[in-house]
C-alpha cells in the first residue's frame, strides 16, 4: 500500500498507542518509516558487473572509405582522378579548354571555371560562347555517361586565380572554343587513325573518317 | 500539495478494528474488474480496465485489445544510427541519387516490453557507448541485467506482437536491413534557436526602403481590430523556438549496406545535423520487407542481421 510508505503524522500517533495500549512489539523509527535503505548497512554494497562494450565500427569516417570505393569502381584505371589531381603536373587547371565527350548527347567543350572537390562529386564547371551566347555547364567528373575527359588547349601561364568567374565579364571573356576544339578534335583522329572507336558521337569529320575507314574495308 | 495520509488504519489499530462508526472504503486504486480481466496491472498505474471485452462475444473497439490489434506497428525492432553525412550514387545509365550515409554503432537490445508486463510490446535499443563512472546506479543496474556495457542513446521501438521481440543483449549488424526495402526514419531535426516570422513561416518581411524604419523584417500586423475578435487569436503565427524536434521521414528506401564498415546508406536526406541519432525501422506504410535468410531471432546474445 502506498499509504504505508510515507507517514509522518501516522508514525508520531502510533508511537502514542504504543505507549498507551503498551503493545509487546517495540517498533524502532528505521522499521516503521520506511527510507530507501539497504538491508544491513555494514556490509559492503553490490558490485554491480559491468558488462565489456561490444567492438565499435572499424572507422569513424565511413564517408571517405565509400568514397574512394565508389571512385575505385567507376574509374579502375585512375586516370580520371589523376586528371584532376593537384600533384598531377600533367592534370587539367582551370584555364584551360577541355572537350568532354558522353555516352548520350552532344559533345560539350569550353573554358575550364571550377573544378569543386567533392569526392565523388567532383564537378567542373565548362564556359563556352555558342552563337555570341554564354553558356556554362557543371559536369560530374565520375558519373559513367561521361565518355572521356580531354584537354584540348592548356593555359600559357598559369590562372591566378583557383575560380574564374571573372571570366563571365566581356572584358575576360574567352569567347567561342568552338574553332580550336574543331582543331583539335580533327589532329586527335587523323592521330588515331585505325583505331576502333565504337558507340562515340563525333563530328562531321570524324564520321567522314568512319566512313573512309568502312569504304577501305 | 502534501501527499494525502491515511489515519484510518492508524485507528483501526487504536479501536482494534471495533470501531463504533462505519469507516470509509481504504484508499488507493482498487482493480473492480479483476475478476475478468487475464493481464496483471501494467508498470504504470494500477488503472483498471474501462472497457472489457469478456462479456461481449467480439472484441469491443474501445478496448485495450482492439487498440493494440488495429495499431500499425512494424515487426521488427528498429536501429539507432549515427548521421555521418550524404554522398551520391551514380546509376550506370547516369542517374545520381543523393543518398545520407547513416552508421551503426555498438547497437544492442538492451530490454524488453512485453503486453502482461507493460501493456504493450516494444524493444528497448540503446547505442553508443558511455563511461560507467558517469553512469547512475540504478541504470548500471539495468544495463547489467540486460547483459551490455551502458549506452549512450536508449530508445524503444514498438512491435506489432511478440515475434518482434529479441533477447537482450543481442546486437545488431548493417544488413539488419536489407538493399531496397523501406524504412521510417526518425529524428530530431536541426534547431534554428529563437527564429523570426520571416524564417520560421516564411513571412514576406517588410520593404527594404520607401521610409521603412527599423521594420524590415518583422511580423506586422498580428489580426484585425475589434471586428477580428479584439485579441490575437489563438494559434497566431509568431516568432518563436524553431527546430530541435522530432521529424519523420516515412518509406526511405535503402540504397546500400555495408556490413563492415556498419553503414546504410539512405535515400535522400535525413532530419537532423551530421552526428545526430536516427532511428530508422521497417515503415508502417507498407508491406514488411521479405527477409531472404530464415527469422535470425533471439538465440543468445548473437549478432542478429536480416
Amino acid at each position: 500500500m502506498t499509504s504505508e510508505s510515507f507517514r509522518p503524522l501516522t508514525t508520531l500517533l502510533h508511537r502514542r498507542a504504543a505507549s498507551t495500549l503498551s503493545t509487546t512489539t517495540t517498533n524502532t523509527l528505521r522499521s516503521r518509516i520506511h527510507f530507501a535503505t539497504r538491508p544491513n548497512p555494514t556490509l559492503p554494497r553490490r558490485r554491480i558487473k559491468v558488462h565489456p562494450p561490444p567492438p565499435g565500427p572499424p572507422t569513424k569516417d565511413p564517408i571517405s572509405v565509400l568514397t574512394a570505393a565508389q571512385i575505385k569502381a567507376l574509374d579502375p584505371s585512375g586516370s580520371r582522378a589523376e586528371l584532376f589531381s593537384r600533384n598531377n603536373p600533367q592534370a587539367i587547371r582551370p584555364g584551360d579548354i577541355v572537350y568532354v565527350r558522353r555516352k548520350n548527347g552532344e559533345p560539350f567543350s569550353g573554358v575550364l571555371l571550377n573544378i569543386r572537390r567533392r569526392g565523388i562529386d567532383t564537378s567542373i564547371l565548362l564556359r563556352d560562347q555558342l552563337t555570341k551566347l554564354g553558356v556554362e555547364m557543371w559536369l560530374k567528373v565520375y558519373s559513367p555517361i561521361i565518355d572521356s575527359i580531354n584537354l584540348v588547349q592548356s593555359k600559357e601561364k598559369m590562372a591566378r586565380r583557383a575560380k574564374l568567374y571573372y571570366m563571365r565579364k566581356l572584358k575576360h571573356d574567352f569567347g567561342p572554343v568552338r574553332g580550336i576544339v574543331s582543331d583539335w578534335v580533327r589532329k586527335s583522329y587523323a592521330a588515331k587513325k585505325g583505331v576502333d572507336k565504337a558507340g562515340q558521337s563525333a563530328g562531321q569529320k570524324g564520321q567522314k573518317e568512319q566512313k573512309a575507314k568502312k569504304a577501305k574495308k | 500539495m502534501p501527499p494525502r495520509i491515511s489515519i484510518t488504519p492508524c485507528l483501526r489499530r487504536l479501536w482494534g478494528n471495533s470501531c463504533p462508526f462505519r469507516l470509509i472504503q481504504p484508499p488507493g486504486p482498487v482493480n473492480r474488474c479483476r475478476s475478468f480481466t487475464t493481464t496483471s496491472p501494467n508498470t504504470f498505474g494500477n488503472r483498471p480496465k474501462r472497457i472489457s471485452s469478456s462479456g461481449s462475444p467480439e472484441l469491443l473497439e474501445g478496448s485495450k485489445a482492439a487498440s493494440l490489434e488495429r495499431k500499425r506497428l512494424a515487426t521488427r525492432p528498429g536501429v539507432l544510427a549515427v548521421k555521418k553525412g550524404m554522398t551520391a550514387i551514380f546509376k550506370p545509365n547516369g542517374r545520381r541519387i543523393a543518398c545520407t550515409v547513416l552508421q551503426l554503432e555498438r547497437v544492442q537490445v538492451t530490454a524488453v516490453k512485453t503486453r502482461q508486463k507493460h501493456g504493450y510490446w516494444a524493444v528497448q535499443v540503446g547505442s553508443g557507448l558511455r563511461n560507467p563512472k558517469n553512469v547512475t546506479r540504478p541504470m548500471l543496474g539495468h544495463f547489467e541485467v540486460a547483459g551490455t556495457a551502458p549506452k549512450k542513446h536508449l530508445r524503444e521501438f514498438r512491435v506489432k506482437d511478440e515475434n518482434g521481440l529479441m533477447m537482450p543483449g543481442t546486437t545488431f549488424a548493417a544488413d539488419f536491413f536489407i538493399e531496397g526495402q523501406y524504412v521510417d526514419v526518425k529524428a530530431n531535426c536541426k534547431g534554428h534557436g529563437f527564429a523570426g516570422g520571416m524564417k520560421r513561416h516564411g513571412f514576406s518581411g517588410q520593404p527594404a526602403s520607401h521610409g521603412n524604419s527599423l521594420n524590415h523584417r518583422t511580423m506586422g500586423s498580428a489580426g484585425q481590430s475589434q471586428g477580428g475578435g479584439s485579441r490575437v487569436l489563438p494559434g497566431k503565427r509568431m516568432p518563436g523556438r524553431m527546430g530541435g524536434h522530432q521529424v519523420t521521414r516515412p518509406h526511405v528506401q535503402v540504397m546500400k549496406i555495408d556490413k563492415e564498415l556498419g553503414t546504410i546508406l539512405l535515400f535522400g536526406p535525413v532530419p537532423g545535423p551530421k552526428g545526430c541519432t536516427v532511428a530508422i525501422q521497417d515503415t508502417i506504410l507498407g508491406p514488411p520487407p521479405v527477409i531472404p535468410g530464415a527469422a535470425a531471432t533471439s538465440s543468445e546474445p548473437a549478432v542478429v542481421t536480416a
